[in-house]
């Protein structure tokens, strides 16, 4: 197998619905992973007695969300393994498995052995260090860990009919909203603290800044959502059906969808949430496996100006901001962008808006009135 | 032979052990753990996560739909049942074939089949919406899915029965002078009505528990569209394994209940 790929990336990505189907396609990886690394005996060895002689097949182990998967799967895995290549005379083999990242992250956790891990969301990243995987300090890189930046945007209809323009607009009784449940979606929770979080700095042009404002906006935008989709891209998809007159996304998303020439028009809120992904070596796995080197590199490697330009084809912001600056065009400028940490971080923000009982839920349980 | 013969013949025990030991190791060991998990937080936990409203709602959406669709389907399946038996028309056999189909499907297939059927930019789900019964994404669209994965369960109780069934009596019902309503309701009617309501019965514990079709049919909006396995789902992925443990206990006594009251039915009328 020249370039091989886990049989999970066979599957459509987050359209892997139900957890026995997950469970199914991460037992399966695990047995791959098992038969290549019994394949690979040899230069398992070599690892343990010394450094890999040239001519060595490597295997690294990637397990990602599914938002970045393209530009992956088409771009930089190809750029790395040539690198590679070039470097050391070693040729890596990528087995890739793309779910949603808190289903990723609690695969990796449960057992599924990859190497490197790609999230959407610090919290995801947690969860591995606290089950004792990531054992080194993932932020100490060059971007703090992350590899990749979006913005929260209002997905609308070509030529905006609702004329929608910020996030009161999707209280409006004749806008249908969409947007992936932050129950089962993590990434839905970037789409819950951006609209909570412009409020919650008055920035919205509605009411006042603070907390009970934030959550009767965010309980009036829950309102008029239609349709939870499990995920991100199902929430799309629905989107793409026909279904809602918009759809609370990422800038990615919805570029991505135009370069496979859809007709999708976006408006960038006043103020929204800068969005940051990050990848770590999964320490445990990556010694275990005796891939350090590999999975050190790779990680690097997506911080290079190459692999960010690469990103950013595929409308991602860079975290580099030599190519940021280059490809700033491509991206429409934000009046009041803040990040998690204006909000108190990930554990704040989990705890205040997304814990049982909390602002989400409260929210929400407006609609049985 | 009765079941004291049995018990009293040579390999029987063993056979009672194996058996004992399959269906201990199938399904009171995995439920053995999942009722752990639901009160490994202790009994007010697992009051709070049973009774928290979003929960309660979602179990309540699952409940009704779910009886709805057990007598719709003992009306309509013992309607399949009777056309399939009595019958004696060209494509009897398709339309029994078809009954089946149902539990061939994955059920993520019926909610996407369902959605490109009735979703609001189609013209049937279109038109539907326009006259103020929208269907996917809605309540209908629940409905129409539960109805289609349990098609065959009451279809396939009464059938057997009503095979066994002598037309005779319906015979000499007429003859006697009663029309056709009377004959129904007092010849044909009383020895399928076990088949009928275990059917049903089966029917409702099968709905309480889908999730594949209804997770793309349904809106799956709290308070809204959202129904409990679902619901239970997103504890699961929001990292509440023990919320999603409580509240599938409940959905799990209520499928207990159901198979006590089957089997006393079925008990009564053997």
């Amino acid at each position: 197998m020249a370039h091989s790929s886990g049989p999970a990336h066979a599957l459509p990505q987050d359209d892997i619905r139900g957890r026995g189907i997950r469970f199914a396609a991460r037992a399966a990886l695990v047995v791959l992973a098992a038969a290549s690394a019994a394949a690979c005996g040899d230069s398992a060895r070599a690892e343990t007695a010394g450094a890999p002689k040239a001519g060595a097949v490597r295997t690294l182990v990637l397990g990602a969300y599914t938002t970045p998967r393209e530009v992956y799967g088409e771009r930089i895995i190809p750029a790395f393994q040539k690198m590679w290549k070039e470097k050391t005379g070693q040729e890596v083999r990528f087995q890739e498995s793309y779910l949603g990242s808190g289903a990723q992250a609690r695969a990796i956790k449960e057992g599924f052995e990859a190497d490197v891990a790609a999230l959407s969301l610090e919290p995801d990243i947690q969860t591995l260090v606290d089950a004792g995987l990531i054992t080194r300090d993932w932020k100490a890189g060059a971007h703090g860990g992350m590899v990749t930046r979006s913005v929260v945007v209002i997905g609308v209809r070509p030529g905006n009919p609702k004329n929608v323009k910020d996030w009161t607009d999707l209280t409006r009784p004749d806008v249908e909203v969409l947007t992936p449940n932050p129950k089962t979606s993590g990434g839905a929770m970037w789409n819950v603290a951006a609209l909570y979080g412009a409020q919650l700095r008055g920035q919205t042009g509605r009411g006042q800044p603070g907390a009970p404002a934030a959550e009767a906006l965010l309980g009036d935008v829950v309102r008029r959502v239609r349709v939870m989709d499990k995920g991100a891209r199902e929430s799309m998809l629905t989107y793409e059906s026909g279904v809602g007159d918009a759809i609370i996304t990422y800038e990615n998303e919805v570029l991505v969808a135009r370069k496979a020439g859809k007709a999708m028009d976006y408006v960038t809120p006043r103020s929204t949430i800068l969005i940051e992904n990050p990848a770590a070596v999964v320490d445990e796995y990556a010694d275990k496996h005796g891939v350090r080197d590999v999975a050190e590199a790779f990680v690097a490697f997506l911080g290079t100006p190459e692999v960010q330009q690469m990103f950013s084809e595929y409308g991602l912001r860079p975290v580099d901001e030599q190519v940021g600056a280059r490809v700033a065009g491509n991206f429409a400028p934000v009046q009041d962008l803040f990040t998690i940490r204006d909000l108190g971080g990930w554990p704040r923000v989990t705890q205040t808006l997304f814990a049982q009982g909390q602002a989400f839920d409260r929210a929400s349980a407006r609609l049985a009135r | 032979m009765s079941a004291r013969a049995v018990a009293a013949g040579g390999g029987s025990t063993a056979l009672r052990g194996v058996v004992a030991l399959h269906l201990g190791l199938l399904v009171a060991l995995p439920l053995a753990a999942l009722a752990w998990k639901g009160v490994s937080h202790g009994p007010a936990a697992f009051w709070g996560y049973v009774t928290q409203p979003a929960a309660v709602d979602a179990l309540v959406r699952t409940l009704w739909t779910s009886a709805l669709v057990a007598v719709v389907n003992g009306v309509m399946g013992t309607a399949t049942a009777w056309v399939l038996v009595r019958g004696r028309f060209r494509g009897r056999g398709i339309l029994s074939a078809l009954v089946d189909l149902p539990f061939a499907i994955p059920t993520l297939v019926t909610g996407i089949m369902l959605v490109l059927l009735f979703g609001p930019q189609t013209a049937l789900g279109g038109w539907a919406a326009a006259h103020g019964v929208p269907i996917a994404f809605a309540a209908p669209g629940i409905i129409l899915a539960l109805l289609f994965v349990t098609l065959p369960l009451v279809v396939r109780s009464v059938e057997p029965v009503l095979r066994e069934l002598d037309p005779a009596e319906e015979e000499a019902a007429q003859t006697l002078g009663a029309g056709s309503l009377r004959t129904f309701t007092r010849v044909v009617l009383p020895p399928l009505l076990p088949a009928i309501i275990a059917g049903a019965l089966q029917t409702f514990a099968r709905a309480v528990a889908e999730f594949g079709s209804i997770v793309v049919v349904s809106g799956n909006v709290p308070f809204q569209t959202l129904t409990a396995p679902v619901q239970i789902f997103g504890q699961v992925e929001s990292g509440a394994p023990e919320a999603a443990a409580a509240v599938s206990l409940v959905l799990l006594a209520v499928a207990l209940a159901l198979s006590f009251a089957t089997r006393a039915l079925r008990g009564r009328h053997a």
